[in-house]
């Protein structure tokens, strides 16, 4: 075992907090036990989400490429988060906006929205990297080294959007410990600075995404109760209406004429006048206008705050809907805290103030405030925070379900059902022999499995040839605690496992990712092996130091024979980890896995049997025997009984 | 899976709901996947499973139908909607009638006729759930009936929220 040098100029990796958000972008940490965000060489913790290819297949992201923008609108993309996990097809592509979006090639090429730019195609998990990178490097500026990243995702995002956020992180040469959920992740950051407790709504009307979420602060866990929201509405809704408006001062009153720089030279107005009237009545912007001219409009609060009506009411029925699934009344709740750069906006204030009828919370900068919670969570989940104190109980934010004969969704998962959470379902064949067998996953509320969003096919295959209606197949649909899918399944009879091969409807599946990192590296086949060594590495490490530690508190748990196996496959590991054989860490590591597999199982019996509390030395003797010790605790009751 | 037994607490259909609710939290804690980042694949993937069961085995244990159902399981009563058992033709006839009632509000977007539909259900719900726990308690095998009427309830319940999403 190499001994941790504390000379090394190399600093320790330190976890960060990232917000990936429509507009603005941002990445925090934490120092001595309170989040902050991370500057730039500006001074200013947004990057705003705009990433610019240049004519040299440079990229620059942030301010300089949002100033870009006005002369390159097809080259500069701003909101990508609005189009992440979505498809060609979506109605979002086809608002005003200046993008050339290229058109599908065939199915096979799936349905993952790409974008020219410049000579090349992007799509928006590539896009949503570049981002990424640069908050890296920012951050890499200010912490030398970068451990692993919590990523926040709108709580609303369905199964696509995440696994493409997801790719994102990998595609920077980010470990993503978690994707966290922003409203969860501001409620982090509000409730361990005041330690709250109470039932509290999270109002988050960010760049492009509506969230809302009632949740349960009780001593350090949060509960979420109900989460709604859409997952396509935000500022950049109110800017686009503002810009329309300016658009008809210019003289484009229609589409004819409007070229991709005007368009953007109006939503950038529209922007800066939403955010001049949240303290002023009056802004006058000036304009160039049709013929060379410039205009001058007069832009009231008023006006805008009607303008901005049919916006702001769209969240209504969310917040009503989440305060019927969470069981409660408005006058129930203990607060509201607003989250989000459009919650700024005088007219979203007052509207969540009747929507709750109390004065909102928003004593941490709605801007950051899910940055610092995602840093708070980072710290947590590496192992620096008191861990122990802190329960995230998140939900799936819409009901999972297959699609039956007729076109029916049959609902698997229901929305609101607090995750990690699984369903099992079993399916029969239909015809003699038949050996493959098809799973449409669809996701959503609506009745008929087209009206659903697509999330994947699933292909079943290697089912045993037997007559028709025989075969038993049982497919597990796991949500895990990042809200990702995870399909498997087996046959019953047989209890052989079945190949579930997945065809994302809107993602990328692993070779393209695969294609897009070789892609990325500037020695393509080299960096990538690189990559995946080092990669292995810090697994090994992480499983030498588990083990380790298991072995020290649970090594009871073991025989002696157990017990030699795994200190053998230990000095194993530790020489392949060593070594520069990628295969030769890979295996070490499944030795061990296999090895220490039964032992996990009975330590986890251990820490259940502590979590509960009041049982004895044993009943956990007792489950190193291989039962449950749940089930011999309650035998024992039954017979009294 | 046995709810029960998963989280280890009494079978009895009368369950105080705040304690299984706090024991679901211990065992969260305990098994929840943020406690297992950073440790081998293997733990990661067992913490996940039993999680899955926590959350579950809880999930089962707060509906009062499905908690009836794991009871009934344990006991070796066939509780499935085909189990044999015929439901009475007068609770399907009147069941009918209030779900097109249902139907009506529906159409017409009704919202206080919803309200007081729902409201009337949600009375009777009460009703069926006492007398299914009191079955349940003496004569197990005799609950399958009282399983049958709350499953129409819970059903109807289940129709009216998402009438009242629509209106909302």
């Amino acid at each position: 075992m190499t001994l941790i040098d504390i000379f090394d100029p190399k600093a320790a990796p330190k976890p960060v907090g990232i917000d990936l958000g429509t507009t603005n972008s941002l990445v925090a940490h934490v120092v001595d036990g309170k989040p902050r965000c991370i500057t730039d060489c500006d001074g200013d913790a947004l990057l705003p989400s705009a990433v610019h290819y240049g004519e040299h297949g440079q990229v620059i992201v942030g301010k300089e490429a949002m100033r870009l923008a006005a002369t390159h609108p097809r080259d500069t993309i701003v909101s990508v988060k609005r189009f992440v996990g979505r498809g060609a097809d979506d109605p979002e592509t086809r608002r005003l906006g200046t993008y050339r979006f290229a058109e599908p090639e065939g199915d096979a090429d799936g349905k993952v929205i790409k974008m020219h730019v410049r000579d090349r195609l992007v799509n928006p998990v590539e896009v949503s990297a570049e981002i990424l990178k640069q908050l890296k490097k920012n951050a890499e500026g200010a912490l030398r080294n970068v451990g692993g990243a919590v990523i926040t995702v709108p709580a609303y995002f369905d199964d696509a959007q995440r696994q493409a956020t997801k790719d994102a992180g990998r595609l920077a040469g980010l470990e993503v410990l978690r994707l966290l959920n922003e409203p969860t992740a501001a409620a982090l950051a509000y409730g361990l600075d005041g330690h709250k407790n109470g039932t509290f709504a999270v109002y988050d009307l960010g760049g492009g995404t509506f969230d809302i979420t009632i949740l349960l602060l009780d001593e350090g866990v949060f509960q979420v109760r109900s989460t709604g929201g859409d997952s396509a509405l935000g500022g950049d809704d109110m800017d686009r209406a503002l810009a329309e408006v300016l658009l008809r001062e210019m003289g484009f009153p229609e589409d004819a004429g409007r070229t991709p720089e005007l368009v953007r030279i109006a939503i950038d107005a529209a922007r800066q006048t939403k955010h001049a009237l949240t303290d002023r009545d009056v802004v006058e912007v000036e304009l160039p206008a049709k013929g060379g001219a410039t205009v001058c409009p007069r832009i009231t609060r008023a006006m805008f705050e009607e303008l901005i009506v049919p916006i702001v009411d769209r969240t209504g029925p969310s917040c009503r809907r989440a305060l019927k699934d969470a069981g409660m009344k408005p006058e129930e709740l203990d607060g509201v805290i607003l989250v989000g750069g459009s919650t700024r906006v005088p007219a979203v204030r007052a509207f969540v103030k009747r929507m709750f009828g109390t004065e909102p919370l928003g004593d941490i900068d709605p801007d950051q405030v899910v940055a610092l919670g995602a840093a708070v969570q980072a710290d947590l989940l590496a192992g620096e925070g008191n861990a122990d104190d802190v329960l995230l109980l998140d939900v799936l934010p819409l009901s999972l379900g297959i699609e039956t004969m007729g076109g029916v969704a049959e609902k698997v998962l229901p929305r609101n059902t607090t995750i990690p959470a699984g369903a099992r379902q079993t399916f029969t064949t239909y015809a003699d022999n038949q050996t493959g067998f098809e799973i449409h996953v669809v996701q959503g509320e609506r009745e008929l499995a087209s009206d659903c969003r697509s999330l994947a096919r699933f292909t079943l295959r290697g089912i045993p040839p037997m007559p028709a209606g025989l075969a038993r197949l049982e497919v597990s649909f796991d949500v895990d605690a990042d809200g990702l899918l995870h399909v498997s399944a087996r046959e019953i009879k047989t209890g052989i496992e079945q190949k579930v091969e997945v065809k994302p409807s809107y993602g990328l599946d692993d070779e393209q990712i695969e294609d897009m990192l070789l892609d990325a590296l500037d020695h393509g086949e080299e960096d990538l092996a690189a990559r995946r060594l080092a990669e292995q590495r810090v697994e090994a490490q992480r499983m030498l130091m588990a083990t380790r530690q298991g072995l020290e508190v649970d090594g009871d748990l073991l025989n002696v024979v157990e017990r030699a196996h795994i200190l053998a496959a230990i000095d194993a590991l530790d020489g392949a980890a060593q070594g520069t054989k990628v295969a030769a860490v890979e295996s070490g590591i499944a030795q061990l896995d296999m090895l220490t597999k039964d032992w996990a199982g009975r330590r986890m019996d251990r820490a259940i049997a502590k979590a509960i509390g009041g049982k004895g030395v044993e009943d956990v003797a007792r489950s190193v025997e291989g039962a449950g010790g749940i089930e011999a605790h309650l035998g024992s009751e039954r017979e009294k009984g | 899976m046995d709810p029960f037994k998963t989280l280890e607490i009494e079978p009895r259909y009368d369950l105080d709901l705040a304690a299984a609710e706090h024991r679901h939290r211990e065992l969260s804690r305990a098994l929840h996947p943020d406690r297992f980042v950073g440790r081998p694949a293997s733990e990661r993937r067992l913490a996940l499973s039993r999680a899955i069961e926590v959350n579950e085995a809880w999930r089962k244990l707060r509906d009062p139908v499905r908690r009836a159902e794991a009871l009934l399981d344990r006991l070796g009563i066939e509780t499935g909607e085909t189990s044999g058992a015929k439901a009475d033709p007068e609770l399907l006839m009147e069941m009918m009638e209030q779900r097109e009632a249902l139907a009506e509000t529906r159409a017409t977007r009704d919202a206080s006729r919803l309200a007081e539909l729902t409201s009337a259900m949600q009375h009777r719900e009460k009703a069926v759930i006492a007398s299914l726990s009191s079955t349940l308690s003496r004569d197990p095998s005799a609950a399958i009936p009282h399983l049958a009427e709350l499953r129409y309830v819970r059903r109807f319940l289940e129709e009216a929220s998402a009438v009242e999403d629509e209106l909302l």
